[in-house]
């Protein structure tokens, strides 16, 4: 039956007590007589009677008694008029539209239409066209005017609807595809193509009408006309044609009507309705697509700034900034006159109308900063006066844009010079009122203002006063304001403007300005620029002064309830904090909200990005946010995303400077010693059960931090420490002798104490897979560091030996008992690298010493040799990690002289090229190498060249920008894209309010299998101690090669990495994971769905998605329908059905049934996505 | 940009959306997403009160009138305080139907209207009207200004 949908909102509607059954819908579930077995199956359940309860039982009466109704009464009866049972079918709804529209003249039948079906309807987020005529007979014979409302409503509805799968903009019940159901439909095979076209001709006819009598109808077919695809160019050109046709006619400026009858109150008839028409047409007009080359858009937008409409005006305004930012010459011109004093722009300032003035801000905005404009500076600052004005503005909306536009920012382009300009506006311009202004205006306010006042202070006692505001829309909007000023500021230090003496006092502008103010009032131009007096005062009257009363006020603003006005708020601290600054407040403003669990993952991370931002635009502050991040990753480690922390401590190492880097390292080795799970327990496998007791989600991403340092380490440590075995002096043989380990590491940390350091760190972390970042240490560094860490290796693998070396790998005091770890079979690799080098450098030694003593050279076959080995161990090294081929020297330096030696003789070239086998095998990526091969290829500015290309690549991100994950969020971030759909957190989907009904019902019926196996399920994801997730969490060591290095980058499999946690056994990746991506089920599954009138439409059900997919697969009894129609596929998971043919359906989506079939059919398809209307259920 | 208008029951069901520009794969997250929000931090709150809340570059802007909760979700020009306009239109629309904050009951009762009247307010990702009597002029299909 066609009203199988099961559509909650749609019940909660129906449910809807007539006279009749309201009486009983309020107190208790007591089934009304004709209740049938599934209103007794809910009054069983024994609970008090809430109103929710007696609903359900009421819809669910009303939903059984529609069945059989509809089948008895609506086929029959055309008007059903004292029918109590509504129809809750879209067919029903669809059928009733089609035989009240044939009596539209009867009262009753209007009532009916206006009562219950066109309201009923709207809860679909699509209409049938097969509605269309209907629709539209309605349209030309109903004269109800609620009735036409509604039919002009749906007939926006059907030209808006693109027909995707029942998804339109707007909204609802998703309704199934109607154009693919149109082809075998029994109500007459009426698709889109064919309506629309009808209905747009209709429409456009009522919208050319000029009757007088129709006027209010015309309005109403001109705005269901925009909804018209406008991707269609006929249908386009005739929207245009249409609305300058009335735009013509009612825009004659001689006929305008006067101002200050904003109300129409008293405005004669025809003036009324040219504004109307004016109205509607340029609100139409607004939304069809701009097209610049059309002189017309321009020349009616301006003149629709006089329109006595308040809404058109805003609209007019729109239009005109819009093609502001395309041809600001061309808008300044046509404005002409309307900015000055007496001009409808001035008039704009005082409109009731906030996105208005909004409008203007944006406008004034373009053409006083247009290039094109130069050369009439007049009109400039004409404009440039009004955006002054707009600062004085009563809502916060329009002056924040004001000083939004004065700071630079007024499009998503981010340039330095228009922000550096944008602080040296805001800091040195003042606002002084033109004399000549409107009269309207010169009221109290005006007295006040009417010193010339600076910017900065008008902006900063605003911005002030704003702070203290209730409104958290209003403080959240304040503290971007101020974070745009921090950008600005920090733009105006990185060009070095010279003039930011922020010691000056700025009454001394306004002072100075205020004694030539009689000189200069018959000057049109009434704001110029002073020069700064820096008399160095520090005060309240400073600039510097002034921020720090701002900042103080921002500060307190941390202690919002709202986390994300907080987020802002510091966002807004790190913007405004300079490089020189003491960051103990802000620092300890951020430690103590982290301690705050209200903060979610996302917005901690936005603000890691907004740490990112601030680093691009100071880089001085590397150290300072380094250390701000260091709060991060070790108050919420499980709470930042790894990837974009590290992609921080990357930009921040490389931008820190050669004194920096020492520190920028320490920032990232910090992370190793987490405080959160004690040292000792924290990161070998014994630690895990610890942590995850208290937290076992933090502590899997605690996990995933570390090796992401780990891995950190082991790619940057050499660089952070300018430490390269292709540049270290010391021969091997030295090291060699070292043995004594407590000698060595003290050579060690004395040669390099950066990379000793590290090195440490790195080595008191063994168990969380650091073998493969010291491998790469070891195999990147010169001695003693190699034979350090070939030692402790090896201590690792085999275990007994530690008594012998030093203790720094041991230094949590407990016996980790190498050799019963069993990682051997893991290290053993890693171990013969370094054996195989190590092997041959003795050789290398001795034969050097045999040919030294012998006094022979080396034979051609001797360097063929000793070639080859180089090659061979160059091969094996670079399987482990990246390193310069050309300059790289397995086999130590001495060997340097005579493989050179050997290349001469053989002419063979220094780079191999793609012979490389990290090419071959694809362990690396060697972007550097491929993209910097002349740099390479240099043997003395290896280093520099490394940051060079560094610090290019942050500049303009061509290596890297466009496939490293994190990268990708941090440019978006600055971009400031955003309108990806939020991810919400797995625990969101289990917290509903209440415990609801079906949620009961479920338990109780599932409890026993699928809930358990659930439960285990997630406890596997989230909980580290499961062997599943170590298993992972230990193949993501492998698989985890893929953190951003210096030397090379594998962002590519960061994907794989991804895929292969998500593989494991959790789908804890969550919502991104495309198994989320699948649509609830709009109604419940399977057997109890009649129960369940609690599923939710939003579908935010509190179950999870898995679980639901084992409930449906669970439920047990199938449900077998059969075909009710022909349906052809129309995507690749719908399936094509014959009338008659048997399906058993195994769950409902969106309007669809998953069904199965007994044989495949003509396509050969056993299973697929069929509309729920064709499915005949028992 | 308004991107998303949302009037949800205290259930946390959806009781209307319009979602403009909004791929299909994204509505289910912002509903999750928004419901979610509700119900975090909507208890307790007094009717009207705004909160606010952003993704990325999206301002959200949420409140609560009588059983029904309201969210609107812009970017763009339609930041958190442009939003706070349009939700404030949309509240005064709603009580103005309704009569007073209205009952989940009520809502449903009126949702025609309701419908009309968000399709005078909001119109293809733009705010539109935002009088009171205008509103419920043209969703008579009355003029904007009557003579």
């Amino acid at each position: 039956m066609a009203d199988s949908s099961g559509t909650t909102l749609m019940d909660l509607i129906t449910a809807d007590p007539t006279p009749a059954t309201s009486s009983s819908s309020s107190s208790t579930s007591a089934p009304p007589p004709s209740a049938t077995s599934s209103t007794s199956l809910s009054s069983t359940l024994g609970k008090p009677a809430t109103e929710k309860k007696s609903k359900r039982a009421t819809l669910m009466q009303i939903q059984n008694d529609t069945i059989s109704a509809a089948k008895a009464a609506v086929r029959t009866n055309i008007m059903p008029q004292k029918q109590k049972k509504k129809p809750v079918s879209y067919s029903q709804l669809a059928r009733s539209i089609h035989e009240l529209a044939a009596t539209s003249d009867q009262r009753s039948s209007q009532r009916q239409l206006v009562q219950h079906v066109f309201p009923k309807l709207a809860v679909y987020n699509s209409v049938d066209p097969s509605l269309a005529p209907s629709l539209l007979m309605l349209n030309q014979q109903c004269e109800d005017k609620s009735v036409l409302r509604y039919v002009y409503y749906y007939l926006a509805r059907i030209l808006s609807d693109t027909g995707s799968q029942g998804l339109s903009s707007g909204g609802g019940i998703p309704t199934p595809n109607w154009d693919a159901l149109a082809d075998i439909d029994a109500v007459g095979g009426v698709t889109r193509a064919d309506v629309v076209p009808r209905i747009i001709e209709q429409l456009s006819a009522e919208a050319t009408n000029a009757d007088v009598e129709f006027h209010a109808r015309r309005l109403q077919s001109l705005k269901a006309l925009t909804y018209a695809p406008s991707t269609n160019s006929d249908i386009l050109s005739r929207l245009y044609e249409i609305v300058f046709g009335i735009l013509e006619k009612v825009g004659d400026p001689s006929q305008k009507k006067k101002k200050g009858i904003l109300g129409g109150k008293g405005g004669d008839k025809e003036s009324i309705i040219r504004s109307n028409l004016q109205y509607a047409s340029l609100s139409a007009l607004r939304r069809l697509p701009l097209d610049p080359g059309n002189p017309a858009f321009l020349h009616y937008a301006v003149l629709g700034i006089s329109s006595a409409d308040p809404v058109a005006v805003r609209n007019a305004l729109e239009i005109v900034s819009e093609i502001a930012a395309r041809d600001p010459y061309a808008v300044a011109m046509a404005l002409g006159k309307q900015v000055q004093p007496g001009g409808a722009l001035q008039d704009v300032l005082h409109l009731h109308d906030v996105l208005a003035r909004v409008s203007l801000a944006r406008l004034c905005c373009t053409i006083s900063r247009a290039k094109a404009l130069d050369e009439r500076p007049d009109i400039r600052s004409q404009f440039n006066s009004v955006l002054y004005q707009l600062l004085l503005d009563p809502s916060e909306r329009v002056c924040f844009e004001a000083i939004l536009c004065v700071l630079g920012k007024y499009d998503s382009a981010e340039r330095t010079e228009e922000r550096a300009s944008g602080w040296y506006r805001l800091t040195r311009e003042i606002l002084k009122l033109p004399d000549a202004s409107s009269k309207e205006s010169s009221k109290d306010k005006s007295q006040k203002i009417k010193r010339p006042q600076p910017l900065i202070k008008l902006v900063m006692r605003r911005l002030e006063s704003s702070f203290r505001s209730f409104s958290r829309p209003v403080l959240h909007a304040a503290a971007r304001v101020v974070q745009e000023m921090g950008k600005s500021r920090a733009a105006a230090f990185a060009l070095g403007i010279q003039d930011v003496d922020e010691g000056a006092h700025v009454n001394t502008f306004a002072d100075a300005s205020d004694l030539n103010d009689s000189d200069e009032s018959t000057h049109p131009e009434s704001i110029r620029r002073t020069s700064s007096v820096s008399n160095g005062t520090a005060g309240r009257d400073t600039i510097a002064g002034m921020l720090a009363s701002l900042m103080e006020v921002v500060r307190t603003t941390v202690a919002c309830e709202c986390v994300y006005v907080r987020a802002m708020v510091i966002k807004a601290l790190i913007w405004m904090q300079g490089p020189f600054d003491s960051f103990d407040e802000l620092e300890s403003i951020i430690a103590s909200e982290l301690s705050d669990p209200a903060w979610s993952a996302g917005l901690l991370n936005d603000v890691l990005l907004t740490l990112h931002a601030r680093f691009k635009a100071s880089p001085d502050m590397a150290v300072t946010l380094l250390e701000i991040a260091r709060i991060f990753a070790t108050k919420v480690p499980g709470k930042v995303d790894a990837d974009v922390l590290q992609l921080l401590w990357k930009t921040c190492l490389v931008g820190a400077g050669p004194d920096g880097k020492h520190k920028a390292l320490e920032a990232v080795t910090i992370v190793l010693d987490l405080p959160p799970p004690q040292p000792g327990s924290m990161l070998g496998l014994t630690s895990v059960d610890r942590v995850s007791a208290s937290d076992p989600k933090s502590a899997l991403a605690l996990q995933r931090l570390v090796q992401a340092a780990v891995w950190f380490l082991g790619e940057n440590a050499n660089y952070a420490a300018s430490e390269y075995a292709w540049e270290s002096a010391t021969p091997p043989g030295t090291a060699l002798m070292m043995l004594d380990a407590d000698k060595m590491v003290a050579a060690a940390s004395s040669r390099n104490p950066t990379l000793a350091g590290a090195l440490t760190r790195l080595q008191r972390c063994a168990f969380s897979g650091s073998w493969e970042a010291l491998t790469t240490m070891a195999i990147r560094s010169g001695e003693p560091f190699r034979l350090q860490i070939y030692e402790f290796l090896h201590t690792l693998a085999q275990g007994g030996l530690q008594s012998q070396l030093s203790d720094v790998h041991l230094s949590n005091g407990e016996d980790q008992g190498a050799s019963g770890t069993g990682l051997g079979v893991l290290l053993s690799p890693m171990i013969k690298v370094l054996d195989e080098m190590y092997s041959a450098q003795d050789d290398l030694i001795k034969e050097v010493r045999n040919h030294d003593n012998a006094k022979k050279e080396w034979t051609d076959d001797e360097l063929k040799k000793l070639y080859e080995t180089h090659e061979r161990l160059l091969d094996l090294v670079s399987l482990f990690c990246y390193v310069p081929r050309t300059k790289y020297l397995p086999l130590g330096p001495i060997s340097a002289k005579l493989i050179d030696i050997y290349r001469t003789r053989h002419n063979i070239s220094a780079s191999t090229g793609l012979s490389d086998p990290a090419v071959a095998t694809g362990i690396s990526d060697l972007i550097y190498e491929s993209s910097k091969t002349p740099a390479a290829a240099e043997p003395d500015a290896l280093d520099d060249d490394l940051v060079n290309a560094w610090a290019a690549n942050l500049g303009d991100d061509g290596l890297w920008g466009n496939n490293a994950p994190a990268m990708n969020r941090v440019n978006e971030f600055l971009a400031g894209a955003g309108t990806d759909a939020p991810e919400v957190d797995e625990e969101n989907i289990i917290s509903r309010p209440s415990v609801s009904y079906d949620d009961m019902w479920a338990k109780t019926l599932l409890e026993t299998t699928e809930l358990e196996e659930d439960d285990a399920k997630s406890l596997g994801s989230s909980s580290p101690d499961s062997t599943g997730s170590v298993e992972t969490s230990i193949s993501s060591h492998f698989g985890g090669m893929s953190y951003p290095s210096l030397f090379s980058s594998r962002p590519n499999s960061y994907g794989a990495d991804k895929a292969s946690r998500g593989s494991g056994p959790s789908i804890y990746e969550g919502i991104s994971s495309p198994i989320r991506e699948e649509p609830p089920p709009y109604s419940s599954p399977g057997m109890y769905r009649n129960e369940s009138f609690e599923n939710p439409l939003a579908g935010t059900g509190s179950r999870s998605f898995e679980s639901q997919d084992d409930e449906r697969i669970s439920s047990g009894n199938p449900q077998f329908g059969s075909a009710l129609y022909d349906f052809t596929a129309g995507g690749d998971d719908e399936l094509s059905l014959t009338a008659g043919e048997e399906v058993e359906i195994e769950y409902e989506v969106d309007g669809w049934f998953y069904v199965k079939k007994k044989r495949p059919g003509r396509d050969g398809k056993m299973a697929g996505l069929v509309p729920v209307l064709y499915v005949n259920q028992p | 940009m308004i991107l998303a208008v949302l009037f949800a029951n205290a259930e946390g069901n959806i009781l209307i959306e319009r979602f403009h520009g909004v791929p299909a794969e994204e509505r289910l997250h912002w509903r999750s997403f928004l419901v979610k929000l509700g119900a975090d931090n909507l208890k307790g709150v007094k009717n009207e009160e705004l909160l606010v809340a952003c993704h990325k570059s999206v301002y959200i802007v949420y409140t609560i009138l009588g059983d029904v909760s309201i969210y609107v979700v812009g970017k763009d020009a339609y930041d958190e305080l442009a939003l706070s306009e349009v939700i404030f239109t949309i509240t005064s629309a709603v009580k103005d139907v309704c009569g007073k904050p209205p009952t989940e009951r009520r809502f449903l009762d009126k949702y025609g209207r309701i419908c009309l009247c968000l399709d005078e307010i909001v119109w293809k990702g733009y705010l539109e009207n935002t009088e009171k009597d205008r509103i419920k002029r043209l969703i008579r299909l009355k003029p904007p200004t009557e003579f």
